[in-house]
């Protein structure tokens, strides 16, 4: 095993790969939580994507509506949960545990004559630039559209939330829902905004892991990612940016495991799978201890069930 | 810009409670207006009618003559109402600027320059950067009071504004108010306090038990007149005896204490010195948030500090928990009745219980011995005249008067040697205020101590045998209550030093 260059970029890339589903939904259960809602769903939603996407791939052979169909689903079913706490009050965390539930269930009812079909190959941008540029080639070219929009997609949530007036409001509902309804804001219409919203972007990050990632529909594929997106949001303290870094440490940790497990190295193979989430967690912890910027990052609100005064 | 402003006929019915009956008022500009009521004689209830919070269930609301719609509280913005709520309405984790721009459709330079002026004409200094966490309560009500003035209102509606500001910051809000009249806005003033409606106000409207009761000029009223008309009832006035304590025998000596918190809201405390006799009362004034949370809880045990710094009865208690400290008998009524002092969700019996776990007549052999319990509660609810009897309510659905004289009737029922209340009377209406004031006062004579941590200077004046400041968690001069006067005390909650 040789440490060129080029390998060391072709690691890069898979790296980046592998955590674009967590960046997709985490960035997703962020805008979310910052609204005030703790949505537990994320593993559910992103299941039902990853379903959706696959079969709708097989059924339709076009890979764009696969897509598009995977966002809309994942959006469909976050409708539930949508309706179950914010217009009949239930409480968000048994809520959410009942649609990651009803998430894997269901999904692994409509796989069954999915299971064994092989994907169709995703379109790569830029393949020749990737075998042609040394070290950066890898890191920077062929990769999906979905995987330059999850990178670029920190940035957008960071922006929109900082900068824009709607991102304001999101956060001013997640501050207070009680004040943010005293000054006329619709905090039911925001929130329901924001569920749609997660669910749309977890549906993606499942479809990234059916239809690119591992190209193929198997039983609970999405195996443990959407909690680990949950953990993301909180330990990078709800930045988005800090949501990127936990993803690609966690991703980084993953890839590099496994090749330490192939090298053969003398530490036991339990301890090495149980890196990404130790290291993972370490960083975040480290990277997000000022407490005053906890302070201002947290959404008071979360998980707080809000009804209006009549 | 004449504006009137008239409720007609305006009833709301909660269940088991009318809040408002029948309420009829006219306002008009260039005046303001007091609403006077004791807590749950439905001035709050109107006053969310009016900024279109609640929607009331009869009766109609006509601004210049014209009769309005408040469905929502946009509609009371589109109408020109600003209101100012006792709790503030506004986004901690957010900057005072986005506080501000959030529900403004003007964009963010034209918005700057806006309140930039509005900062400058009434002499109002806030960085508009900083997050809302950082400002005191004083602050946080003027960035309340800029959101509303930023509308251009015609009616300014403030509900009990002075309860979390100190003298200074109250003085400088009553010119404010002033100003804002002058300059031709309806101004509506929410309060309990009788002196603010003398000082302050043209007109008072009194409201017991969801009706208005009387409507006068204020010249004609006396602070007696008001308060009967308020309560209902002549109410006695209490007075303290001032006691020597010369030679009474010491019962706590706090010496050099500091308390350094790893959370940055916290305030540390400089070392304390500090000491109580037998049967006095000491005060100790400060506006919130100079430590007052920190002692409290060092006091009773919450946070632990060195075994040597605190001496209850010549025994070193600083590692003590809150429950040993109550059995060298010392008692506690924090601040916070929900959330700190009484578990709303338990019922009254249950939180008699709660803070007598080493009662042997409440628990055998690990198990609740309910009757007992239930007999004692029934004695606090009787001896502390408790508005109810049922020991099997729940506890949220006391109001704050009956639910503090149950706190102290708990307390106080094991006869304690000193007992530590953090500003007991907070929120409270006239009678309850009077009951524990009384009680207070009882507990001295009967010769226990006790320490008296309040943001009310008039209560702290009355109750107290001797006084100090706290101001950034460290304590003034402990001085003799006859020797000082609110405006002493006034400076040194500021920061300021006397001599």
């Amino acid at each position: 095993m040789s440490f060129d260059l080029n390998f060391i970029g072709i690691l890069i890339g898979a790296i980046m790969a592998s955590s674009v589903p967590l960046i997709l939904a985490a960035s997703g259960e962020l805008i979310t939580e910052r609204s005030g809602v703790l949505n537990l769903g994320v593993e559910g939603m992103m299941i039902i994507g990853a379903i959706s996407g696959f079969a709708l791939m097989v059924i339709t052979d076009n890979l764009f509506l696969a897509v598009i169909g995977s966002m809309l689903s994942g959006l469909i079913i976050s409708i539930i949960f949508g309706l179950l706490t914010q217009s009949l009050l239930t409480n968000h965390v048994a809520t959410g545990l009942a649609l990651t539930i009803f998430g894997i269930g269901m999904s692994a009812m409509i796989g069954k004559n999915f299971v064994g079909i092989p994907g169709k190959e995703f379109p790569l941008l830029f393949i020749n630039l990737k075998e042609n540029v040394p070290f950066l080639g890898p890191i920077l070219f062929g990769h999906s559209i979905i995987l330059y929009f999850a990178f670029l997609l920190p940035f957008l949530t960071n922006y929109f939330l900082k900068k824009t007036k709607i991102g304001l409001i999101i956060r001013a509902v997640g501050d207070s829902p009680t004040s943010a309804s005293n000054q006329g804001i619709n905090v039911t219409l925001v929130r329901y905004s924001c569920i749609l919203y997660g669910g749309a972007m977890c549906g993606l990050a499942g479809a990234y892991l059916s239809l690119i990632y591992t190209p193929q529909w198997i039983e609970n594929m999405t195996g443990g990612r959407g909690w680990i997106a949950l953990a993301l949001v909180v330990f990078a303290t709800w930045s988005p940016i800090k949501v990127l870094i936990g993803a690609l440490i966690f991703g980084g940790i993953t890839i590099l495991q496994l090749h330490m497990q192939a090298v053969g190295l003398r530490i036991p193979v339990q301890l090495l799978s149980a890196l990404p989430y130790i290291m993972t967690i370490i960083v975040l912890v480290v990277i997000s201890r000022d407490s005053r910027k906890i302070k201002l990052n947290t959404p008071t609100s979360l998980g707080q069930i809000f009804y209006k005064e009549k | 810009m004449n504006t009137k402003l008239k409720v007609s006929e305006i009833s709301k019915i909660y269940p088991g409670c009318v809040a408002n009956d029948k309420v009829s008022l006219e306002f008009g500009s260039g005046k303001i207006y007091a609403l006077l009521g004791e807590n749950g004689a439905g001035k709050s209830t109107l006053v969310k009618i009016l900024s279109g919070v609640v929607k009331p269930d009869e009766g109609q609301v006509f601004l210049n003559n014209e009769s309005i719609k408040l469905n929502s509280p946009l509609d009371a913005k589109k109408n020109n109402i600003g209101m100012v709520f006792q709790h503030f309405n506004l986004f901690e984790t957010l900057s005072v600027f986005e506080n501000l721009s959030i529900d403004s459709d003007k964009n963010d330079e034209d918005l700057r320059v806006l309140v930039n002026d509005i900062l400058k004409k009434y002499n109002f200094k806030i960085d508009l950067d900083i997050p809302v966490l950082n400002l005191s309560a004083g602050q946080k009500q003027k960035v309340e009071i800029i959101r509303c003035l930023i509308r251009n209102p015609k009616v300014l509606i403030m509900d009990e504004p002075t309860s979390v500001l100190t003298e200074q910051e109250t003085d400088d809000l009553f010119i404010s108010l002033k100003q804002f009249s002058k300059d031709g806005i309806l101004i509506i003033y929410i309060t309990h306090k009788l002196k603010e409606v003398l000082s302050l106000c043209d007109e008072v409207a009194v409201m017991r038990k969801g009706k208005v009761v009387s409507v006068s000029n204020t010249i004609d009223e006396k602070i007696e007149s008001l308060a009967n008309k308020m309560v209902g009832e002549n109410l006695n006035t209490i007075k303290k005896k001032i006691n020597n304590f010369k030679n009474s025998e010491e019962i706590l000596k706090i010496s050099n204490l500091n308390f350094k918190s790893d959370d940055p809201y916290e305030t540390n405390l400089n070392n304390l010195n500090l000491s109580l006799k037998k049967g006095e009362c000491l005060g100790i004034a400060g506006i919130s948030g100079n430590g007052q949370n920190e002692l409290f809880q060092i006091l009773s045990g919450e946070i632990i500090t060195e075994g040597t710094s605190i001496k209850f009865r010549n025994k070193e208690i600083g590692k003590l928990n809150p429950r040993e400290r109550r059995e060298y008998l010392m008692a506690f009524s924090p601040e916070d009745r929900i959330s700190q002092a009484a578990v709303p969700e338990l019922k009254i019996y249950e939180n008699v219980a709660l803070n007598n776990f080493k009662s042997s007549n409440f628990f055998e052999k690990g198990l609740v011995n309910e009757r007992k319990i239930k007999e004692h509660s029934k004695k606090i609810l009787s001896n502390f005249s408790v508005n109810t009897d049922n020991v099997e309510l729940k506890s949220q659905f006391l109001s704050g008067g009956n639910l503090q004289k149950l706190i102290i009737g708990r307390e106080l029922i094991t006869s304690p040697e000193l007992l530590v209340c953090f500003n007991p009377t907070w929120g409270l209406d006239v009678g309850a205020i009077n009951y524990i004031h009384e009680t207070l006062i009882q507990i001295n004579e009967q010769g226990k101590s006790s320490i008296l941590i309040s943001t009310d200077n008039d209560e702290l004046l009355k109750l107290s045998d001797r006084i100090c400041v706290i101001y950034k968690g460290k304590l003034s001069k402990i001085m003799n209550a006859d020797t000082v006067t609110a405006e002493k005390l006034g400076i040194l909650m500021g920061g300021g030093s006397i001599d």
